[in-house]
């Protein structure tokens, strides 16, 4: 975390409504990958990401330390993905008939359907981790940065994560190489 | 590689995502060239990749997401403007906010000192208050007073410009004195004349000095001005041992200082001692030494020292005087020339004599100034030591007692008739309370001859105790100690207070139990024996019970000197049990301790011989198992207690924090 990055933080903690814009305009994207990890549904996500924003806005006095601003960020917009996810499934044990044909969309593929059901199996961290790289390509210092894992966790956690995918989607692998 | 082998997995993705190193690469080749079961993993793992890069390219959020979050943002958090906008721009300064900080501390303290009603400011004007204090001069050097030394030397040259004032204002001495009192003024005025030389002689600054120490008495120099008339008088109040050795040196004293003793007078006190007060006239020149002199005949009490200017008055009338001569002058000119009528003439004359009658009580008024200026009065009060010595001493003797005796009446009429002229009974009271108690009191006065003699008899008529006898001396005229003052008796008061016998506290008080077969009779036996020893049995008791069990309580009161033998012959009667003796030790009062009673309760009892139906074995358990339920009924209520004083607590602590849980539940 370069020297600007952290002089930004501290200006938008402080009040600074340009710089929490800016901090929008390049980081709003990450926050969607891990709402999208916590919920993979992309309105929703987007709703998630917006939520927590204006959240963030209003709170913001909370962050002592600047460098944790990030990976503040990060938290609530898990934990509002997460309500989210509550709610929706005390709704869906009640509509849940209709949920399963609203999930499942005709012009999806077979492949599409069981790499989503194979990422849905995954555990949270692994699923949002991919999501980050694979969504915005960031480097894994940055996912790191974002989802507040010490230096080096997370080879491990995208490897494993891959090869649980790889696995999952062996027969499906097969078929069309 | 075995660690490359057993991640991978790890390796592969972090390959595939470009994060290993070179070194970490070529490793990796080299690894996946000897393994067959990691290429194959490694083919997969790349199939999967795209799979996902494709796949999740769909998902990716569309371009303009960051526009629309912004927009969303601005939307839900209006933006602020205008003046909230520029002030919440200058609270993010920190300048801006020590500012902030610093103005609310200072407008706190401001709140307090209004409260405590403490002044704002003070130090400015007490210093300017200081700096006039020491200059004490005319308002414009206060005003300009925040310099002090500016303000002095103003001061200086004030003083300076005041002292040529008075050298130009010496007026030269009178030329011709036109009367006689004019003479006697200039006599007076010639030895002021000769001080004020001096004085025009000396610096300015010492004038200052001297203007200052004026106020000061006995340090005073002459006065400074020839034409002043000035009366000058003391007082001095001296404590000397003899009055006339006193006098006789202060008359010396003031022939030496060329003055005179006006009046003497004198008062004897009751001891012996003189007091009394001298006047001297002495020269105003000579006041102080005269007073130095004066003060080393004995000790000085009190001095003052006064100086009263009269010169106004006397120029008045003096200018008076010269105008009433002018008229008297006029008209003994008309009475000269002789015309008119005579009526007129009588007219004159009568006026004549008026002006006349002025002219002298003028003279008159200008000659007691002249007096007075020209010696000034010294008024010496003289007291001789130890004048508080008393004159006479006076012995008061004041006797009280109280007298027992078992007819109260009888005594007090026979102290009554022990009245006659050299014993007075001041105050006899009988008081009957509403149970028929009687007691007395009497205050008497006896002549100093008679009064052991009365005493002796008073005493002889009853138990007497608490005899006290006080005597006090009395001086009179004065206080304190005295040679040869004379002593006198005074008349003896004796207070008396005569009460029955058994309201008397007794001396000793003694308890004891006799067990005995037969209560009856020995109870009968005991006073037998109380009798003989000269006691009186007070009240006595029997009772028995259904149990044959039999009770006597007695209770007896004997002279404590018969007490040791009726204690012996209480042996003879059964087995005495439980002797416990209290003795009351009354300090401070004589008591005749071979008559002061000793009361003795005897309680006589006999062991009752049939067996009660409430013991043995089923009565016990009976009573054990009445006694537990008891406690256990006792127990639960103390726990039903409990319970209601804890419950409502538990309530209400329960209530709030799943309130809590409720509200934190719902922020999230």
């Amino acid at each position: 975390m370069d020297a600007s990055e952290l002089e930004q933080y501290r200006a938008a903690i402080h009040g600074d409504r340009e710089a929490f814009e800016m901090i929008i305009r390049t980081h709003s994207r990450a926050l969607f990958a891990i709402a999208y990890g916590v919920l993979q549904n992309r309105e929703e996500a987007e709703d998630v990401v917006q939520d927590s924003l204006v959240k963030a806005w209003k709170t913001r006095w909370r962050v002592r330390d600047a460098e944790k601003f990030l990976a503040w960020l990060a938290t609530i917009t898990r934990h509002r993905a997460h309500d989210i996810f509550r709610k929706r499934r005390a709704v869906s044990l009640s509509n849940e008939t209709i949920e399963a044909t609203e999930s499942h969309p005709a012009d999806t593929t077979a492949i599409d359907q069981q790499l989503h059901s194979a990422l849905a199996a995954l555990p949270e961290v692994h699923r949002t981790a991919l999501i980050l790289r694979y969504f915005e390509e960031m480097d894994y210092r940055t996912i790191e940065n974002t989802l507040g894992l010490t230096n080096g966790a997370l080879r491990g956690i995208l490897g494993r994560a891959l090869a649980s995918m790889r696995k999952q989607l062996r027969p499906a692998l097969a078929s069309p190489d | 590689m075995a660690t490359i082998h057993n991640e991978i997995e790890n390796w592969l993705a972090a390959d595939l995502h470009g994060e290993l190193s070179e070194s970490e690469q070529s490793a990796l080749h080299a690894h996946l060239v000897d393994c067959a079961a990691c290429r194959k993993t490694h083919h997969e793992t790349k199939t999967m990749n795209k799979i996902l890069e494709e796949t999740l390219a769909h998902e990716k959020p569309d371009p303009a997401f960051e526009r629309r979050m912004l927009a969303g943002f601005r939307n839900r958090i209006p933006e602020r403007t205008g003046v909230s906008k520029v002030l919440a721009n200058l609270m993010r300064l920190r300048a801006t906010q020590i500012t902030a900080v610093a103005a609310v501390l200072l407008g706190l303290v401001q709140i307090g000192r209004m409260l405590t009603g403490e002044n704002a400011a003070p130090l400015p004007s007490r210093e300017n208050y200081t700096s006039e204090g020491f200059v004490a001069q005319p308002p414009q050097a206060g005003a300009t007073g925040a310099d002090q030394s500016t303000s002095l030397a103003k001061s200086d040259e004030l003083t300076r410009g005041r002292s040529q004032d008075l050298a130009l204002n010496e007026p030269p001495p009178p030329a011709a004195p036109a009367s006689r009192s004019e003479l006697d003024k200039e006599a007076a005025a010639r030895p002021m004349g000769l001080a004020a030389a001096k004085v025009a002689a000396a610096t300015p600054q010492n004038l200052a000095r001297a203007e200052q120490a004026e106020a000061k008495p006995g340090e005073t120099p002459a006065p400074a001005q020839a034409n002043r008339k000035l009366i000058r008088n003391a007082t001095v109040q001296l404590e000397i041992v003899s009055f006339d050795d006193a006098v006789q040196k202060i008359t010396a004293l003031a022939n030496e200082e060329r003055g005179y003793v006006a009046t003497t007078s004198s008062e004897k006190q009751a001891n012996g001692k003189l007091r009394g007060t001298v006047v001297v006239k002495v020269l105003p020149e000579n006041l102080d030494r005269f007073l130095q002199k004066v003060r080393g005949l004995g000790e000085l009490k009190n001095q003052t020292l006064g100086t009263e200017d009269v010169t106004k008055a006397y120029l008045d009338t003096d200018a008076r005087l010269k105008n009433a001569h002018v008229i008297e002058q006029r008209l003994v000119d008309m009475l000269k020339t002789k015309t008119g009528k005579v009526s007129d003439l009588l007219q004159v004359e009568k006026e004549l004599g008026r002006v006349r009658e002025d002219i002298e009580k003028m003279q008159g008024e200008l000659k007691y100034w002249d007096s007075q200026v020209q010696f000034a009065t010294v008024t010496v009060s003289l007291a001789e030591k130890e004048m508080e010595e008393p004159a006479a001493f006076l012995i008061k003797e004041r006797s009280q007692l109280a007298l027992y005796a078992p007819d109260v009446e009888k005594i007090y009429n026979d102290i009554k008739a022990l009245a006659s002229q050299k014993v007075q009974v001041t105050n006899a009271q009988l008081n009957r309370d509403y149970s028929g108690r009687v007691s007395a009191t009497m205050s008497m006065l006896i002549a100093p001859e008679e009064s052991d003699a009365v005493i002796t008899r008073v005493k002889s008529l009853g138990r007497v105790e608490n005899f006290q006898t006080q005597t006090e001396r009395i001086a009179q005229g004065g206080s304190g100690m005295s040679e040869n003052a004379k002593t006198k008796r005074d008349k003896v008061e004796l207070n008396i207070t005569i009460s029955r016998e058994e309201q008397e506290q007794a001396f000793q008080q003694t308890s004891l139990r006799i067990r005995t077969s037969s209560v009856d009779e020995k109870a009968k036996d005991l006073r037998a024996v109380a009798e003989k020893q000269g006691g009186r049995v007070r009240s006595s008791t029997f009772s028995r019970d259904p149990n044959g069990r039999e009770l006597a309580n007695v209770w007896l009161r004997v002279p404590m000197k018969n007490y040791q033998t009726l204690m012996q012959s209480l042996d003879s009667l059964g087995k005495v049990e439980n002797v416990t003796v209290q003795r009351q030790d009354r300090t401070g009062t004589q008591i005749d301790e071979a008559n002061a009673p000793a009361d003795i309760s005897i309680q006589v009892y006999s062991q009752g011989n049939i067996v009660s139906h409430e013991s043995g074995l089923l009565a016990t358990l009976r009573r054990t198992l009445a006694q537990s339920a008891g406690a256990i009924m006792w127990s639960l209520r103390m726990i039903g207690v409990a319970i209601a004083f804890l419950a409502p607590w538990v309530i209400a602590i329960v209530g709030v924090i799943w309130i809590t849980q409720r509200v934190v539940r719902a922020k999230r």
